[in-house]
């Protein structure tokens, strides 16, 4: 069934929407901190200054720049976004597919893993680890992609497990084929949807995750992130800050989640035929 | 052995889930780079004196085992909290019920409404109904409780004032029991509006997605073959069994809910267990966070477990959810 | 209550194009009798079920009138039809468990059309665990949930449900398909006394069988239109329209005796495009596409019969024209030659070699599209009456006509015309072609003398086809070789693709295989039987093996004594025979002969 996706997805609306959000706030998370004009950490100027011809989004408190902030801020919660994303489809696929494979009693031990590793809710370990270790970023993405693998994984392995009773399968391992010519050759690109909806749906949850823990104060203060600029700015919000600092990082991070909101119900949408004939 | 089987399984993993959690809580203060005591409230106004110090030390440290451990939590005997002065197990249980109240409604009002606006717009599908509100709700979808709150917060409470900008109830008023409810239902408006707006369009675009699958089915011709009143064959039929696969996903969804409600008390200060971590975090006050994380992780974990046997009552053909 | 269909269309609207489903169908259904509307998928059989429900998708147009009683039901309001649905008119649907809510146990399934009328629960439930019960299933099956229970029980509950309300009208779509013998029995006599109790049943299936065996009458339905109307008896023995005769051949019947052959050519779907027309009307311009090309632009091929790219009997007029219904005996066909044609009909034809009487007088008819097997031992006549059918001997007396004209006649005025329509094929291949002649000039050989064509491309062309036809080899070192350096099932295909090369309209076979090993004679055979279904063509077989016949005849004529003894259905002379030769016939064929009784095995 080797059906038209790349032309369905190229005419969804809500696709071409969402990817172009994407492609901007991506252009703006990698070119931009090289284009701003100042260091987000330079403290140097007159703090709580309005916009102005030097500063296009004004000062913050601490005398930095709000627009190199913001920008610096993106590409933060983009590249945790990413990370996070990656990983949790990396490892949900391979343990997905191994314990598909494998079967028996591996499966088993796997598929038990997972639900309890699913049980778990995934906020209150990151805020447990955040709190006491106060890891890097970076550590935290891969935290939550270790949290994050059994929804991938379920689907993977639900998949691969359909796939491998279906007679090309079967055929191919009677025609001689090892198990991990079929896996390459057969199984894994017959998974692409899946791969394509899962890492849309991590990403989104990684933003969303990495914005809302930086807003609780979960991060090191060091770090620039958009949830930490909305919490920054909220706490001076009587002093008419809202447009200029409050509402610039508002913005962005919706953007973003909603380009990859779209992104996600769009995949999801094309590649299950039943719900293609509305919107 | 199967019904056995059926029923064990899922109270098994979430039992195994929740002794993780409550044996990661117990490790996790060991395994603190440096001198875990000097770790906590490190940064903050709280110093600590001598004894405070000592009794910390012997909370911890010890020769306290597992076991011992998991009957203290049993019994309530989760540590003290240095920086507000009073027992975390004390703190934990005063805002317990606000963080119930805000979350309990908003989940039920945004299911409640989010299935019913579902199915409708899934039996009128193609008119411009339907469209405009799945535009509309996927639009929804992309914004985060983050965004949604503090936007409420700055038009309604700080620009027009019509709610108040803080806390669950006006601090020391007199208030009737008429009254006082007024007041509560005040200061629940704007919190519980964001968590609205952040869980209706997931249940709305779920419900309709399912019941787009259902009306496609052949019982559902039957059920019209029938004669029965349109009604009856979208709910007692239909929609019966797009609940199914709403249900289903509810507890992947939670992973997003849990952090939205912990940034939306935030946000309007609401005296809940959100706020009381955010300001046990800013204060590093270790047993605080602790405490309330691993509660308020066992309190999901039997709500799920919950939701698996509800699941198994609504489909007579599963063993359960998963 | 009767319900009458009249001139009913409906199309599926896509967005582009639209689907014909059913195409001005007139059908009326009677009280006390089962009517079956048997066809193919994509005949429009289950479109019709739905539409007289009020069920169809919402992509669906319709136009004509259903009408129950005295009452218009097409076109009703939901609210309007939601009267009649289940309680006038109620459907069993042909998905099985499908069709039932998974998440609602059986017996609330069943009571739930007598809740929803008001009746209490507990009577509603006594009374459907009661009608459940008088359908075999008992009640702890009834508090079961679908997937509990089994095919069978699956389709008694629909049947059960859809009488809940008693209604006078009952459409059952597929009720025995997929099921066990057991169910298949207890539903079929459900169904009979559904028909005593004088409800108007409607039977749709593509179970031949079980239409014959139940219904009264059968409405044969292709590509939206219906071709024959017939009494269900008649199915099997008398079929008039061709399409008929081709689905009876392609149906597995336990006493059908001939090989299983399908139907040449395929079937397509009928797309509608809307015109305008000047009057303001807009006209629906049917327009024909192959399955695997949905969208084609340009007009419809020429109007005229649907079946006609397909059938073994067309003739340059039903490419023309609309068809209408005519009477053919006690059918209704639509066909411009009003139903299975005759192809050759003799009467009192009868031949003496000097004194011996090789044919007495003897009347043979032979229908377009089918294969006739003259069975008879040697001195029977049978290869003197294929020989007069070839034209090759001229009989005493009697009428030949061939295709409605008298063969006299046309053989003294215009054999050149006529000689291309007859092919034969002779007991023995290596005679019946000339030593001298390689492979390619005998099978040209009909077209040089016939003078069909002049060109000698064509010709060539024409050669290799037929050679093809007869699965030889088209290379052309094979093409200059000689008969003598080929084996013998070699050259009688090669005698073959010689009768065929100038598209006769009838084929004349006299024992083509009695030379050939077995296994030869079997793939001669059947690539022979195949040939005739893909070119439509008309077959006499002449043999004196029974046991042949049988596997390769839609009917059977028995020769003795220089005449036809008995002719009939293969089926019914092999399963029923009446005559004392044809038994004699049938018992040496299994090895037991009844003139020697002293010889015994």
């Amino acid at each position: 069934m080797h059906l038209d996706m790349g032309g369905q997805i190229g005419k969804d609306p809500w696709f071409i929407t969402g990817i172009s959000i994407l492609l901007l706030l991506g252009f703006l998370a990698v070119a931009g901190p090289f284009l701003v004009p100042y260091d987000p950490y330079d403290i140097s100027f007159s703090p709580l200054d309005p916009p102005s011809a030097d500063h296009w989004l004004g000062t913050n408190d601490g005398g930095m720049d709000i627009l190199s902030e913001l920008v610096f801020s993106l590409r933060n919660t983009v590249i945790f976004g990413i990370t996070a994303g990656t990983a949790g489809l990396v490892l949900g696929v391979i343990t997905g597919l191994f314990s598909a494979w494998a079967g028996g009693w591996a499966d088993q031990v796997v598929m038990r893993l997972a639900d309890v590793v699913l049980a778990l809710p995934s906020v209150m370990v990151l805020i447990l680890l955040a709190a006491f270790f106060q890891p890097s970023p970076v550590v935290l993405a891969l935290a939550l992609a270790c949290l994050a693998w059994p929804t991938t994984a379920r689907g993977v392995r639900a998949q691969a497990l359909t796939l491998k009773n279906s007679l090309h399968i079967k055929a191919a391992q009677r025609m001689g084929g090892s198990g991990r010519y079929i896996i390459a050759r057969h199984l894994m690109p017959e998974l692409f949807p899946l791969y394509l909806i899962n890492f849309a749906a991590k990403t989104r949850m990684a933003v969303f995750m990495e914005a809302s823990l930086a807003f609780l104060g979960l991060f090191d203060p060091g770090e620039k992130s958009l949830g930490l600029m909305i919490n920054y700015a909220l706490q001076y919000y009587y002093l008419d800050i809202w447009y200029n600092w409050l509402m610039p990082p508002i913005l962005l991070l919706s953007l973003l989640i909603m380009g990859a909101t779209f992104v996600t119900v769009s995949l999801e949408k094309i590649f299950d035929p039943r719900l293609r004939k509305t919107v | 052995m199967h019904i056995w089987k059926k029923w064990l399984t899922p109270v098994l993993v979430y039992l195994s889930a929740a002794l993780v959690m409550a044996y990661a809580s117990f490790r996790l203060p060991t395994l603190l780079p440096g001198d875990f005591v000097t770790a906590m409230y490190a940064g903050s106004d709280v110093t600590l004196n001598a004894e405070q110090e000592a009794s910390l030390r012997s909370f911890y440290q010890d020769t306290q085992g597992f076991p011992e451990y998991l009957h203290n939590l049993a019994t309530l005997d989760w540590g003290y909290s240095h920086a507000f002065m009073a027992p975390v197990s004390q703190l934990f249980l005063q805002a317990l019920p606000w963080t119930l109240l805000l979350m309990g409604t908003a989940h039920v009002l945004s299911t409640l409404l989010g299935f019913f606006l579902g199915v409708e717009a899934a039996w009128r599908r193609g008119s411009l109904m339907e469209k405009a509100g799945v535009g509309m709700m996927t639009v929804l979808e992309g914004i985060p409780e983050i965004c949604s709150g503090v936007l409420l917060l700055l038009v309604f409470a700080l620009s027009l004032g019509w709610f108040p900008a803080a806390g669950a109830q006006m601090a020391y008023a007199d208030h009737t029991t008429g009254q006082w409810l007024v007041d509560v239902a005040l200061h629940l408006t704007l919190p519980l509006a964001t968590l609205i707006l952040a869980y209706l369009p997931g249940n709305f675009l779920l419900a309709r997605a399912g019941m787009v699958m259902v009306l496609e089915s052949f019982f559902v011709v039957t059920a019209r073959a029938k004669g029965l009143p349109p009604r009856r064959v979208r709910y007692a039929h239909a929609a019966r069994n797009a609940l199914l696969p709403l249900v289903t996903r509810f507890g992947l969804r939670f992973a997003f809910m849990i952090t939205g409600a912990l940034v939306v008390e935030t946000i309007f200060s609401y005296p809940g267990l959100g706020t009381l971590l955010f300001n046990a975090i800013a204060m590093r006050d270790l047993p605080l966070v602790q405490g309330i994380v691993l509660f308020s992780a066992i309190m999901v974990l039997v709500a799920n477990l919950g939701m698996e046997y509800v699941y198994t009552l609504l489909d007579p053909r599963v063993g359960h959810a998963s | 209550m009767t319900i009458q269909i009249k001139d009913l269309t409906i199309y599926y609207q896509d967005l582009d194009h639209a689907l014909l489903a059913l195409d001005r169908l007139d059908l009326a259904l009677h009280p006390g009798k089962i009517t079956a509307l048997v066809g193919e998928s994509g005949s429009g059989k289950t479109t019709l079920g739905k539409a007289v429900m009020g069920l169809l998708p919402k992509n669906a147009r319709a136009e004509g009138s259903i009408s129950l009683g005295r009452t218009q039901i097409m076109g009703l309001d939901e609210p309007g039809m939601n009267q009649v649905r289940w309680s006038q008119i109620a459907m069993v649907f042909q998905n099985g468990a499908a069709s039932l809510n998974p998440v609602h146990n059986l017996a609330d399934q069943v009571a739930e059309p007598l809740v929803q009328k008001g009746i209490g629960r507990t009577k509603a439930m006594a009374a459907a665990r009661d009608l459940l019960a008088r359908m075999g299933i008992d009640a702890e099956q009834a508090a079961r949930y679908p997937h509990e229970l089994s095919g069978g029980q699956i389709q008694r509950g629909l049947l059960a449900m859809s009488l809940i309300l008693d209604p006078q009208v009952l459409i059952l779509d597929e009720p025995t398909a997929a099921l066990d013998a057991m169910t298949k029995v207890f539903i079929t006599r459900v169904i009979q006394d559904l028909r005593r109790a004088g409800k108007t049943i409607l039977l749709i299936t593509h179970d031949l069988d079980l239409a014959r065996n139940l219904a009264d009458d059968i409405a044969v339905l292709y590509l939206g239109r219906i071709m024959e109307h017939l009494p269900g008896t008649d199915l099997v023995d008398r079929p008039c329209h061709p399409y008929t005769l081709a689905l009876v051949r392609a149906f597995p019947f336990m006493d059908g005796m001939r090989e299983l052959g399908g139907i040449r050519g395929d079937a397509f779907f009928r797309m509608v495009h809307a015109h305008a027309q000047e009057d303001g009307r807009t006209h629906a311009h049917v327009h024909v596409a192959a399955p695997d090309a949905v969208h084609q632009g340009g007009h419809a091929p020429p109007q005229g019969c649907l079946f006609q790219p397909r059938c073994t009997q067309a003739v340059l007029d039903c490419s023309f024209g609309d068809i209408d219904v005519t009477a053919c005996g006690t059918h209704q066909v639509r066909c411009i030659r009003g139903g299975i044609a005759r192809i050759l009909s003799f009467e009192k034809v009868a031949k003496s070699f000097g004194k011996v009487k090789a044919l007495a007088p003897t009347d043979l008819t032979l229908m377009a599209g089918e294969v006739f097997c003259l069975v008879g031992e040697t001195g029977s006549g049978k290869s003197t009456l294929a020989a007069i059918a070839a034209g090759a001997v001229i009989p005493d007396q009697g009428r030949r006509i061939f295709q409605d004209r008298d063969m006299d006649t046309w053989m003294k005025t215009d054999f050149a015309s006529l000689a291309p329509k007859i092919g034969m094929i002779y007991q023995n291949p290596a005679e019946s072609v000339s030593h001298r002649l390689t492979v390619f000039d005998i099978v040209a050989e009909p077209l040089h003398i016939q003078q069909q064509e002049g060109d000698p491309e064509k010709i060539r062309a024409r050669v290799l086809a037929a050679l093809a036809d007869v699965r030889l080899s088209t290379a052309p070192e094979f093409l200059k070789r000689y008969p003598h350096e080929l084996n013998m099932g070699a050259v009688q295909r090669v005698c073959i693709a010689r009768a065929l090369v100038h598209a006769p309209d009838l084929l004349i076979a006299d024992e083509p295989t009695s030379a050939l090993d077995p296994s030869v004679q079997a793939k001669v055979l059947k690539m022979l039987l195949s040939l005739q279904i893909e070119k439509g063509l008309t077959m006499l077989f002449v043999t004196h093996d029974i046991g042949l016949a049988r596997k390769v005849a839609d009917r059977i004529g028995v020769m003795a004594n220089g005449t036809i003894m008995e002719t009939g259905a293969a089926a019914r002379i092999v399963n029923h025979p009446e005559q004392a030769c044809t038994k004699m016939l049938i018992n040496s064929a299994r090895g037991q002969d009844t003139r020697s009784p002293g010889i015994h095995p």
